[in-house]
């Protein structure tokens, strides 16, 4: 083949890539307007709701426990080690808590709830539609979106709050745990090195990456289920994608939330 | 009455149907016949508009249906049943849930009304005792009836069927043909039956579409197409199952 035909071929073959992905894009963007268009519908749908509610919000509490136990103990072992070469220990209290809150906490979860809420819907709504079961809702007169993608969008937005909350509180309490007895630092030093310090736009930090993090991981998740194909190898390529997919832009969007309420409040 | 008028449709490059034309009368069953991954479930699909064609008319009782928005279907959509290869029930509820699952759903009726149409199909499908039981529970037959109990649970006026009897052994089989037979007996129904089995056509359809390489290439009287001297037809005869 001759050079000119390679970049040819090269050419055509990114071209058609880059239009599969803006087409995609705009399939996406399509498939999200309608699921919170239909948020309206969601005292039809209440039932599904709780059973979304239950499965993001009570089923998933172990594992958001148990990351964010770990990452607070963490922590608080390294940046005490860190602040002891300082003479600065008693710092930790602020240090753990400024990194749990604004960071670690929501960060720590949503990936948590990326893997399992997340591959849970890629998965279940990769099965149905490979099963023919999103095109029955069709046939027989039911929005498949109203159905399936807004009560997990719903109860999503509603449980993610609740669990960062929790992670916060049971990392920075794990955290004063390890500061008590690996560190020898007074609870009292520790919490009194927390509160005080804390401010209203520490919370604002943290707190709305939840809402934003549970629209990435049921959207994203949910979507890449609603595209599925190829049988059942095609349901486990989606699911994977969309946890690679809504892991990613959780980090991203990380990020952009923390710059942009720490630069404009 | 549905009517296809000069559909073509493409998957990238690859052309599935190329100016199809049929018509399908109420009260009548009619067959769509071909070998598999040639489009005739596609055909149903288009029917039902959950695909859109490149090209061409889908009328259902004279509306155009190919322009219109996913809302303006669902009142279309339910003049028809469907009945899918796989069944499509949905496997985290019972069996009266999936019958009434689409009334609840769709229909401001009664939970009493819902209810008895729901026992009416378990009925006529032969479940009872069967009503709290997932479908997994269920053999291939007796989730086809379930399918076909579902799709008819609405009085439609036509029902759609893609391989009804794919995949089932012949008692099923033979089973699930008596009760498409005696829908259009008993209940005046017309049906699309979407197959590869040359006998079941025989046995059920009044008129028949055979489908070959994205085109049709008969379109007419079951008992007629004996008579057509197509080299595909004639091959087929003599094979009964098709496969490409």
């Amino acid at each position: 083949m001759s050079q000119q035909n390679v970049i040819t071929s090269l050419a055509q073959s990114a071209n058609l890539s880059m239009k599969e992905f803006f087409l995609t894009m705009q399939e996406f963007f399509h498939f999200s307007v309608r699921a919170f268009a239909t948020i309206p519908k969601l005292r039809r749908y209440w039932r599904d709701f709780l059973d979304q509610a239950t499965i993001a919000g009570t089923d998933s509490l172990p594992i958001v426990l148990v990351s964010s136990i770990s990452i607070g103990a963490l922590l608080a072992v390294e940046v005490g080690n860190l602040l002891e070469d300082f003479g600065a220990k008693t710092m930790l209290g602020r240090s753990t808590a400024l990194s749990i809150i604004r960071e670690l906490g929501p960060l720590i979860m949503g990936l948590m709830l990326s893997a399992r809420y997340g591959s849970r819907n890629g998965a279940e709504l990769g099965a149905m539609k490979i099963s023919e079961q999103i095109d029955a809702l069709r046939a027989f007169g039911t929005d498949p979106v109203a159905k399936l993608v807004m009560p997990r969008l719903t109860a999503a937005l509603m449980v993610f709050v609740p669990l960062t909350a929790i992670a916060d509180f049971t990392g920075l309490y794990s955290a004063a745990l390890i500061a008590e007895h690996y560190h020898k630092i007074d609870p009292g030093i520790f919490w009194n090195a927390v509160f005080p310090r804390l401010v209203f736009k520490d919370f604002v930090v943290g707190f709305l990456k939840a809402p934003v993090f549970a629209i990435i991981i049921t959207l994203v998740s949910s979507f890449n289920g609603f595209i599925a194909k190829g049988g059942t190898a095609g349901v486990g390529r989606s699911t994977i994608k969309g946890i690679v997919v809504s892991s990613g832009l959780l980090l991203v969007a990380n990020f952009y939330v923390s710059k942009l309420v720490l630069e404009n409040m | 009455m549905i009517e296809l008028q000069e559909v073509s449709l493409c998957y990238g490059d690859k052309k599935i149907l190329d100016k199809v034309s049929l018509s399908i009368k109420d009260n009548k069953i009619k067959a769509i016949l071909g070998p598999s991954g040639v489009g005739k479930s596609t055909i149903l699909k288009l029917i039902l508009g959950l695909i859109k064609p490149n090209s061409g008319k889908i009328l259902i009782d004279g509306v155009d249906i190919t322009p219109l928005k996913e809302s303006k279907l669902y009142p279309i959509r339910r003049k028809m049943g469907i009945v899918f290869q796989g069944n499509a029930l949905f496997d985290s509820m019972t069996i009266s849930e999936n019958l009434g699952f689409f009334l609840r759903e769709n229909l401001r009726l009664t939970e009493q009304e819902t209810e008895k149409r729901v026992q009416e199909q378990i009925a006529f499908a032969g479940l009872q005792g069967y009503e709290d039981a997932l479908p997994e529970k269920l053999s291939g037959g007796m989730k086809k009836r379930v399918a076909i109990g579902r799709a008819l649970i609405f009085k439609p006026a036509m029902i759609l069927f893609d391989e009804p009897t794919a995949g089932l052994d012949p008692l099923s089989s033979k089973k699930i043909l008596g009760l498409i037979s005696s829908l259009r007996h008993k209940n005046n129904l017309g049906a699309v039956i979407v197959t590869h089995i040359i006998d079941d056509v025989f046995q059920v359809a009044d008129t028949v579409s055979v489908l070959y390489k994205g085109e049709i290439i008969f379109d007419d009287e079951t008992a007629k197409l004996h008579n057509s001297t197509h080299p595909f037809i004639k091959s087929i005869l003599s094979d009964k199952i098709l496969e490409q």
